[in-house]
């Protein structure tokens, strides 16, 4: 790797500092470690790990690949792993539960090269149907699991978590949320290494097969290897102290980031001894030596009580009655994700100091600004024919990608959803008891992530439903990643041209397939009458690409936008009440186009009854 | 300090930028992080509120100095660059009496409102700015509205609103570098075909800052 390189983030440059986002700190960490091999399906607030890693890839000399989802990512760069390769995954916390069956047997077989699992989390669920703490594969699964605070600890930790991982043999999981993921602060560059790992596979059939008499080995190895684990991480720096009081907080994740800005700004950072911990399993010594330092402990950790458990544990275990407060004893919630004011309100109650003065000034009542499908985009033409041809009473099935925002008024086309590629197979088990045909939507990159087995599931039932599968040649809602059924942008990813979703349909024995363009109105709308008509499982790809990714890649993309005549309009209200488009206002009775917003699909000028939207015809013409 | 007193209540400086997805509010974010990165400052940032889609609500924090946590705790903020009408007032918890606020007046109608108004629902319209206005300054004494869309359409381009606002916090004088240096400094590394509006949108929000700050109007 050259120290002039042309991207920063490849730099050799030691000492150097920068502000870094935190997943750039983890790309950096694992640059420094040596990284050969990395895989990921993208997902908020993971995703720029992965898209950093496309660009560099082929500077960097990395293998990459976007993969089809995160069990195969995993599965992948485990096997790397065994290569030798110092090896690295990155997913948000709901991969890692669809990576979770190779996830459970990796620690038991255990590693050759470091293997690191990024694992994003999301509390809160700001861009998820769930928030979870993934600290607990530490215990659940035997798992090393590394929690930052900020950037600076996402590098140092993935640059300490390979060399770790190779030494205890065990793949570990790296846990940033979102406030670490997606916050910048300053980090300094370590060493770009001179060498990396040697790969080769050697064959040793009772070291890589767990059957369950090499399993049954395996496990009492595994005992061993996480104790050494244990001990190692007591010497890892990952469990800084800092001011010497006898009341104790003990801070984890971005909260540690939250406790000590607030005991930074009342100026209370010598005062309390404060811990960080930064990994689990964290060490039984080092916590019973801050134990017997102070008189009571606060914890301050998001999500489940994991360490205010293991603290009141170990209190027990030693002997040590002091009180160990924070969820179970009131002062924190175990709910959603926290903020300076959460833990400053906490700190205070728990210091005895008095509360913060609550501000007297009135907020008016705002409208909210939820995210909508853009003007412009294919799906709302899709869900708007759709919704024509099969009514109210149809029950929609949908999935995670832009189309979920189809939820609600007035798309109305997401009546249950539950996770990556379930809207086919929620679609089958309520046709069946119902008797009632169903319809599933999904998009293209989640077809291939887990909607072809629930494709194969249907199609050997021949279930009636209707299949929609939105194509628009791309992972939009993650970021623009590319997506199996076109062929990739470049950006490091080894594409071969697109993969023929029809193909891959038909070849499960569906034989009642059909692509459409969605914005051909009337060839849709035949098309689904007759998927409609049916006796059994039909598909209907509607094909568009997304329009803010043709912006992206083409400065030629330019659709006029359009505009609505006064005179004409009678204030019918059917562009808005049917379309949900952003860029339609309504003042009173008059209603207008944001031109800046209109992307001119000329969806609304088909609805209107009264030729009262037109194309803006540009002033050059 | 300047005419337009107080400004920072902490070790550094804490920038709350909030507006509309669109309106180039992670850009200021960038180029303030940037900009004092390459000064030899700390600086600490993070998106605290918003989705990718065009047209949500965006907030994003840059602090300058002896920041830990990226979010900006209530009452905390130095600075807030309101981008949107209603945005800045989302914005209020952030603001006390030292926190000096630049906020435009050229409203976004948020698509929820077209919703409410054909379905005859309640709070259809879009909030009476000069309640906005009044709102905000009773959070914060030290704001200064300014219709920066308008002088981001006289120089040009919309896109250039952004570069309105920046000016206005660089013109203010109170952040450790100032404006002309800040300037020549980030330009550089802006995409050629808007440089020129850039300059003359920022400058623009200079001498807004600048101008009252002669005056004394705000202090």
């Amino acid at each position: 790797m050259s120290s002039a390189s042309r991207f920063e983030i490849l730099q050799d440059n030691p000492g150097a500092r920068a502000c870094l986002l935190g997943n750039l700190g983890i790309v950096r960490g694992a640059l420094e470690a040596g990284l050969q091999f990395f895989s990921c399906y993208p997902g908020t607030p993971s995703s720029e790990i992965g898209d950093t890693i496309a660009r560099i890839a082929s500077d960097a000399d990395i293998e990459f690949e976007y993969s089809v989802n995160e069990k195969i990512a995993v599965e992948v760069a485990f096997a790397a792993s065994l290569t030798g390769a110092r090896s690295m995954c990155a997913m948000k916390h709901l991969g890692l539960s669809s990576a979770s069956d190779p996830i459970s047997s990796m620690p038991y077989v255990g590693v050759e090269g470091g293997l690191v699992v990024v694992s994003a989390g999301d509390p809160s669920a700001i861009t998820s149907p769930n928030e979870q703490d993934q600290r607990h594969y530490s215990k659940f699964q035997y798992y090393p699991v590394f929690d930052p605070a900020t950037p600076e600890d996402a590098r140092k930790m993935t640059r300490y978590a390979f060399g770790f991982s190779e030494e205890t043999r065990l793949p570990v999981i790296m846990r940033p949320t979102t406030r670490v993921c997606h916050a910048s602060g300053m980090v300094e560059f370590a060493a770009l290494p001179a060498e990396r790992n040697t790969v080769k596979f050697t064959k040793n059939p009772p070291r890589y097969v767990p059957i369950p008499v090499n399993a049954r080995r395996m496990r009492l190895e595994l005992t061993e290897r996480f104790k050494k684990a244990e001990t190692l991480l007591e010497t890892s720096g990952f469990y800084p102290r800092t001011g010497s009081g006898r009341r104790g907080v003990i801070a984890s994740g971005v909260a540690y980031a939250y406790t000590a800005q607030v005991l930074e700004d009342l100026d209370l950072l010598g005062e309390v001894s404060l811990l960080q911990v930064g990994a689990y399993p964290a060490p039984e010594k080092l916590l019973v030596a801050f134990l017997e330092s102070v008189d009571s402990v606060l914890v301050v950790e998001e999500l489940t009580p994991y360490v205010e458990e293991l603290v009141s544990l170990v209190a027990f275990r030693h002997g040590r009655q002091i009180s160990v407060l924070g969820k179970r004893s009131g002062h924190f919630r175990e709910e959603f994700e926290y903020s300076p004011d959460i833990v400053e309100d906490a700190v205070r109650d728990y210091l005895a100091l008095d509360r913060r003065k609550k501000s007297t000034v009135t907020i008016p009542k705002l409208p909210p600004r939820p995210p909508v499908l853009c003007p412009g985009c294919p799906h709302r033409t899709s869900f708007h024919i759709v919704n024509k041809v099969f009514g109210k009473k149809t029950v929609f099935c949908n999935d995670i990608g832009c189309y979920t925002l189809g939820y609600g008024e007035p798309l109305n086309a997401c009546d249950v959803l539950l996770c990556m590629g379930s809207s086919i197979s929620q679609a089958s088990g309520i046709a069946r008891m119902t008797g009632n045909r169903t319809v599933a939507y999904i998009g293209d990159s989640t077809f291939f992530h887990s909607g072809l087995p629930a494709l194969a599931n249907a199609a050997q039932a021949n279930d009636a439903i209707t299949v929609i599968i939105l194509d628009n040649y791309i992972t939009a809602m993650t970021g623009f990643q590319p997506s199996l059924s076109k062929n990739g942008d470049g950006d490091g990813a080894k594409r071969a041209d697109g993969f023929s979703i029809e193909a891959a349909v038909r070849g499960l024995g569906v034989e009642d397939v059909s692509i459409v363009d969605p914005f051909d109105e009337d060839a849709t709308k035949s098309v689904l009458k007759s998927a409609k008509a049916g006796s059994g499982l039909n598909v209907v790809i509607c094909r568009s690409p997304c329009v803010v990714h043709e912006h992206r890649v083409s400065k030629d993309f330019h659709r006029a936008p359009f505009k609505i005549t006064p005179e004409m309009c009678n204030a019918c209200s059917a562009c808005v009440r049917v379309l949900g488009c952003p860029s339609i206002l309504v003042e009173g009775s008059e209603y207008t186009i944001d031109e800046e917003l209109c992307d001119g699909c000329e969806l609304c000028a088909r609805i209107c009854q009264h030729d009262a939207i037109q194309q803006v015809i540009p002033e050059d013409a | 300090m300047t005419a337009i007193d107080g400004g920072r209540n902490s070790a550094g400086w804490r920038i709350l930028v909030a507006g509309t997805g669109g309106q180039g509010v992670l850009t200021v974010a960038r180029v303030l992080c940037e900009g004092f990165v390459e000064r030899g400052h700390d600086v600490v940032s993070g998106q605290l509120h918003g989705m990718a889609q065009r047209g949500g609500s965006v907030q994003s924090s840059v602090i300058i100095d002896g920041g830990i946590s990226p979010v900006i705790a209530s009452g905390r903020a130095d600075f807030v660059l309101g981008f949107e009408p209603v945005e800045t007032a989302r914005a209020i918890p952030f603001m006390a009496a030292h926190t000096v606020v630049f906020m435009n007046t050229a409203p976004i109608s948020p698509f929820v409102l077209a919703q409410r108004t054909v379905k005859k629902e309640d709070d259809a319209s879009y909030p009476d700015i000069a309640e906005l206005v009044s709102a905000v300054t009773a959070a914060s004494p030290r704001t200064l509205a300014l219709d920066a869309t308008q002088c981001a359409v006289d120089v040009g381009s919309i896109k250039t609103l952004n570069m309105v606002m920046l000016g206005c916090l660089l013109g203010s004088g109170m952040l450790p570098c100032g404006a002309d240096a800040f300037w020549s400094m980030v330009s550089e590394k802006m995409p050629p075909a808007l440089r020129d509006a850039n300059a003359e949108a920022f400058s623009k929000g200079v001498v807004f800052a600048g101008g009252l700050k002669e005056a004394g109007a705000a202090s």
